[in-house]
């Protein structure tokens, strides 16, 4: 039996309206989020993994950061690109970053990039969501190299190339045409390196330059600005303004230090 | 989607109530793109970038939004792409006609009068369009209009519309009509200066906002006619 | 005069084997019987003047009204049957204003003379079998005058919805007189106050009354004033040229 009225989609909802009003009146101010519509990739050659991510950060439709970073440091040997709700991907970045270090310090083992991932999905899925963070994981430990992806909900996805972000799709064209297995470094990095490029240039949310990261077995190389495809042109002309352009509306001087005539005596009381 | 089919709990437990499902029709999008238009003594200039988008996507990196209307005026319409295509084409048309019926071009200051006038026609459904035109009048001086989605007309010297606009236009202010500096001598723009801060205003707001980009066209409108000028925006 | 009478000249959409629309050409035959009207276009503004015919002493002349404004800039003058042009004339105002309103300027003459003769041939069946709007022809002519961008003009509207441009015209039942005279004394370098003297000797000539300042009517459209009607005070001043 069907009791359950279909929600209908689209149009308005003032469901809350009243309470909002409500709020507003009493000084509330609503939060306003940055969310960083992002291109952000990874995927496995031959001897590792490589992370990219553009360095676009948006709130609506206005560039935020023009150069943010968007690959985190994780453990010595991980690192994590972060799309979503910029707070969230910095935060718990940091955050798992830190549990690993106890974990590495307690353990006295290198920390598995399985174990990073476990305690990721876990912490995202007791949010429901709420800490909207999309990430891709990839670091190399005992068991070789390991790339991961992980939705704002707790699911993830084990495979040998992954895209994730409001770019994800045009940086997955360029995967689906041209990844294939045992790509030597070099390759790896113009793959990625395109990849991010395909989504600075085909989605609006994404842009500026290409960051890089290389993980391989011991061995990790940070490729900040990697690839700067948007550099700005030389303006026309100065905007520089002479002295006194700006009104002076009101001038007043004052003396903060006190100053007193004669000498006084030291009080040794 | 099917009406869902409602049961009641307790006793008409076979009498089935449809519930309501509501459909919605959304006829308009935002696709975003910058405007400027700047009226000097004896020249007008109006210019856009090209880029279409809507969402995260750019639909064309090349499709015009500033037009050359008649010989002495061109118009840049922004926001619904669609509606700016078609109130450009009626506008056309309606100078097609009044060339027939009268023997002469429209004036600028006609073409912004009977533009107000299309808009307004469409008081209940209107063009989603802020627009703005510019040229010269019937004495060669430079005029500019800007014009809100149902015919609200209003005279300028500088103006910048659509995603940027709240980016570009305090620049205006202060760069063309010299707001908010002191001292400074009043000099009539000259058309040079005028470019420089066009390009300047573009290429500034290419680089914060994300609708804005790929090319930027500059119409000069001058008495001896009417030049364009393509340059290179940034397609990120 | 028309000796040929047929069945032809009964409908107002049916040509004559000669090809003539004879109601058309009747209705141009009944200005002939208006009061006569005149115009002048000189290079300072254009000249109308128009006889009024006052048939009894006890006949309010100021009640005549052969000149009408059409817009600050556009005057007209009429002959014939002069009750007809009330639906011509309200629409050459209307055409006016909604040029104005459309377009924030002034209609140019031609526009508006054109406008008015659009509506001379909407009498008869219309195409689409539905009820038309008037049953004949009118039976007044006018003289259209006003200024624009091209300068001070003068036009003629018939009933058959022809209109032609003159330096100077004459309608009505003087015309024929009239026309002569304006052919001998116009001359391209007239001057307004010449105009006005010109206009009305000529009416002075072609009417039986003897002319005053109550039995005919002067209007001007000017650069500085656009349309006017004389005050019988500036009327008598003309009068007192002749």
């Amino acid at each position: 039996m069907v009791t359950k009225l279909e929600q209908p989609k689209g149009g308005f909802n003032f469901d809350n309206y009243q309470r909002n009003v409500a709020l507003e009146k009493k000084g509330i101010t609503f939060p306003k989020m940055t969310k960083t519509g992002t291109t952000i990739v990874g995927l496995i050659y031959k001897d590792g993994i490589c992370l990219g991510a553009d360095t676009r950060a948006t709130a609506g439709p206005i560039v935020a950061d023009k150069n943010c970073e968007k690959i985190h440091y994780l453990a010595p040997n991980m690192y994590c690109c972060g799309a979503g709700t910029a707070a969230d991907t910095e935060f718990t970045t940091a955050l798992i970053s830190s549990q690993l270090e106890l974990h590495r310090l307690t353990t006295g083992r290198e920390a598995r990039v399985a174990t990073a991932l476990i305690m990721l999905k876990q912490m995202l899925f007791r949010y429901q969501g709420h800490i909207g963070a999309a990430l891709v994981l990839g670091g190399y430990d005992v068991t070789g190299p390991n790339l991961y992806t992980i939705h704002p909900h707790g699911s993830t996805d084990k495979l040998p190339y992954v895209t994730m972000g409001s770019g994800s799709l045009a940086a997955m064209a360029v995967f689906e045409s041209k990844w294939r297995k045992d790509l030597e470094r070099q390759e790896a990095i113009d793959l990625v390196r395109e990849a991010i490029e395909s989504g600075i240039f085909n989605d609006l949310g994404s842009g500026s330059n290409v960051d890089v990261t290389v993980i391989e077995k011991g061995k990790i190389d940070v490729y900040r600005n990697y690839a700067k495809p948007n550099e700005r042109g030389v303006k026309e002309q100065s905007y520089k303004f002479k002295r006194g352009t700006t009104a002076i509306l009101k001038e007043s001087i004052r003396d903060i230090v006190a100053i007193t005539e004669g000498i006084e005596e030291m009080d040794i009381s | 989607m099917n009406p869902v089919t409602l049961y009641n709990n307790d006793i008409f437990t076979n009498v089935p109530v449809e519930a309501p499902v509501e459909r919605n029709f959304y006829p308009y999008a935002d696709n975003g793109g910058t405007s400027l238009g700047i009226a000097g003594a004896d020249f007008c200039l109006m210019a856009s970038d090209t880029r279409k988008s809507s969402g995260y996507s750019i639909h064309s990196r090349y499709s015009p939004k500033a037009f050359k209307l008649t010989e002495k005026a061109v118009l840049a319409t922004n926001g619904f792409a669609a509606d700016g295509l078609a109130l450009t084409k009626r506008l056309g048309q309606k100078l097609e006609w009044y060339k027939h019926a009268h023997d002469k071009e429209m004036s600028t200051p006609a073409l912004a009068q009977m533009l107000a006038n299309t808009l307004y026609y469409k008081r209940f459904f209107p063009y989603y369009t802020f627009n703005l035109l510019g040229g010269i009048d019937e004495q060669g001086r430079g005029v500019l209009y800007s014009f809100d989605p149902v015919g609200s007309m209003g005279t300028e010297v500088c103006r910048a519309g659509g995603s940027s606009a709240a980016l570009i236009q305090p620049f205006l202010d202060n760069q063309v009509a010299l707001k908010n500096q002191q001292g400074v001598q009043q000099t009539p723009l000259s058309l040079e200066a005028a470019i420089r801060i066009t390009k300047d205003s573009f290429t500034s707001a290419t680089e914060r906002d994300i609708y804005t980009g790929d090319y930027l066209e500059i119409f000069i409108i001058r008495q001896e006619g009417t030049t364009i000028e393509r340059i290179d925006l940034k397609k990120d | 005069m028309f000796l040929t009478r047929s069945e032809y000249d009964r409908g107002v959409n049916t040509f004559s084997p000669e090809g003539r629309l004879f109601q058309v050409e009747y209705a141009i035959e009944a200005i002939k019987l208006g009061s006569t009207a005149v115009g002048i276009q000189t290079s300072h503004g254009v000249v109308l003047a128009v006889e009024k015919r006052v048939t009894s002493p006890l006949l309010v002349s100021s009640s005549i009204e052969k000149i009408m404004e059409i817009d600050s800039h556009l005057g007209c003058a009429m002959s014939g049957l002069t009750a007809d042009s009330r639906t011509m004339i309200d629409h050459a105002r209307i055409e006016a204003q909604n040029h104005r309103f459309t377009y924030n300027e002034k209609i140019k003459v031609e526009s508006v003379t054109q406008a008015v003769c659009d509506l001379a041939l909407r009498f008869g069946e219309s195409a689409h079998g539905e009820e038309s709007i008037m049953s004949r022809p009118f039976g007044v002519a006018l003289l259209i005058a006003g200024i624009d961008e091209k300068g001070p003009q003068l036009y003629h509207a018939d009933p058959s919805g022809t209109f032609m441009q003159y330096d100077a015209k004459a309608i009505g039942s003087g015309s024929e007189g009239a026309q002569t005279e304006l052919n001998e004394e116009y001359h391209k370098s007239l001057s307004l106050q010449e105009a006005e003297t010109l206009s009305l000797k000529v009416l002075k000539q072609v009417m039986e009354e003897k002319l005053n300042n109550t039995n005919v009517q002067l209007a001007a459209v000017t650069e500085e004033h656009g349309f006017r009607i004389y005050s019988e005070e500036e009327l008598q001043v003309v009068i007192d040229r002749l």
